[in-house]
């Protein structure tokens, strides 16, 4: 399989969001309101990939987030496998370009990812008051986030073709 | 077509999909045996580089915050630091303020000077006692190191006395054991400011650098034996009658803050014993 520019733009731009992700988040303290840019990342991947490759990379990232938070091991990889999935089904719907769309979208992953979650970790109960304060303004950072990215990569992301 | 229509996702999309789900299924149901290991392959190869860049930046925000907190502390510290020359010099005017208190036993009270802004401070001075401590006009007020001066007028709480440095102050003064006499006033030097002038010594009589003159006790106000300051040296000799002699002051006003202010029953007493004449070169006693 050959990587063009555009894919190869495409790569560029996520390893700066993972590497920003975990360089520039701890710098603003331990905050569960900071933005995902890990997540960013994915669905930038996914609404430019096919739905299996959107699911295996929501897989492979739940996995590694995992791995750091192992207290319910595959429950994130559960969530970002569908919300991977999801992102590349949705991508006739959802135009890389626009961006209230794109808002929209990101929020609404955001939001499914933490629902999926809690309900894989079976800890409804626990998580549900996070889910109720927390996750709405951290899914509000991680959609400015996602836009201010789309914003500064916007010539870098035009004209991805999906796989 | 599994899911969706054709444009969607093909059956090889809907087969990685319900793999990813049912692998990720799995490992939410390994046992926690199975789940540590795997988790921490997972951190210690491929996710070494990013758990090291974010280790970096922890340790680059603890930093950023310890250098705030080191400064916010450099500086409380250097202020804190500003102010301690100035409690060390009260902390002995009052140390001297209470020894001569003991030594005068009583007739006196004490008082605060409540140093002003302007250019009078230093000429008259106001006082924290007043007519209801016992303060009455033309009362003495002294210092540990000597004579400040006089009160002018009475509040009931406050007072303001005229210090040495006034123009129109002028006291009777003594030296030598009381041998040789003559009046002691301000005078303003362009260079070292107010200093004191001791006029009307006799043309015969010489006085040595250094000897230590002191209030008479002539005209009823100031008790005898209060230091005034010290002879410096002849300023002016007028015509084989007199010397002026310039002295040395043994009490700045504008560097005292806390003076005692004698009772009239002690305007008759020698209190040549209670004063320290030491005290002359101590911080903040004289200029």
């Amino acid at each position: 399989m050959r990587i063009g520019p555009p894919r190869l733009k495409l790569a560029v731009v996520l390893a700066v969001l993972v590497a920003a992700h975990f360089a520039l988040r701890p710098r603003f303290g331990p905050s569960p309101l900071a933005p995902d840019l890990v997540l960013v990342a994915l669905l930038f991947f996914a609404i430019r990939s096919r739905p299996g490759a959107g699911a295996a990379a929501g897989f492979v990232v739940g996995l590694l987030v995992d791995a750091v938070t192992p207290t319910a091991f595959g429950a994130s990889a559960f969530a970002l496998t569908v919300v991977g999935f999801l992102s590349g089904w949705l991508k006739a719907v959802v135009f890389p370009d626009n961006l209230l769309v794109n808002a929209v979208f990101v929020f609404a992953a955001s939001l499914a990812r933490d629902v999926l979650q809690v309900l894989a970790a079976g800890q409804l109960r626990s998580g549900a008051a996070a889910l109720l304060v927390t996750s709405p303004v951290a899914a509000l950072s991680t959609t400015a986030a996602a836009l201010l990215a789309l914003v500064v990569f916007r010539g870098w992301l035009r004209g991805v073709p999906a796989r | 077509m599994a899911i969706g229509a054709e444009r969607y996702g093909s059956r090889a999309d809907t087969i990685a999909f319900l793999a990813c789900l049912v692998l990720s299924l799995v490992a939410l149901a390994l046992p926690e045996a199975l789940r540590r290991p795997i988790a921490g392959t997972l951190r210690t190869t491929v996710l070494a580089p990013v758990l090291a860049v974010e280790r970096q930046a922890v340790t680059s925000r603890e930093q950023r915050q310890s250098t705030v907190r080191l400064r916010a502390e450099r500086d409380s510290f250097a202020l804190a630091a500003a102010f301690v020359p100035e409690l060390r010099a009260e902390n002995l005017q009052l140390r001297s303020i209470l020894r001569l208190g003991n030594r005068l036993g009583y007739g006196f009270v004490d008082a605060e000077v409540l140093h002003q802004t302007g250019l009078s401070d230093g000429l008259t001075l106001v006082l924290s006692a007043g007519r209801r401590e016992g303060v009455v006009s033309m009362a003495p007020v002294i210092a540990p190191g000597g004579l400040v001066g006089m009160v002018l007028s009475v509040d009931s709480h406050t007072s303001v006395a005229m210090a040495w440095t006034h123009p129109d102050f002028r006291v009777s003064a003594m030296a030598e054991g009381g041998r040789l006499f003559g009046i002691v006033a301000s005078r303003r030097l362009e260079a070292s400011g107010e200093i004191m002038e001791l006029r009307g010594i006799p043309y015969r009589e010489g006085l040595a650098p250094g000897t230590m003159v002191v209030t008479s006790g002539l005209g009823g106000v100031y008790p005898r034996g209060v230091p005034l300051g010290s002879v410096q040296g002849v300023i002016s000799e007028s015509a084989g009658w007199e010397r002026t002699y310039l002295l040395r002051p043994a009490v700045h006003p504008s560097q005292v803050s806390h003076v005692m202010v004698l009772f009239p029953s002690r305007a008759r007493d020698t209190l040549t014993a209670e004063f320290d004449t030491t005290a002359v070169s101590q911080p903040g006693a004289a200029r």
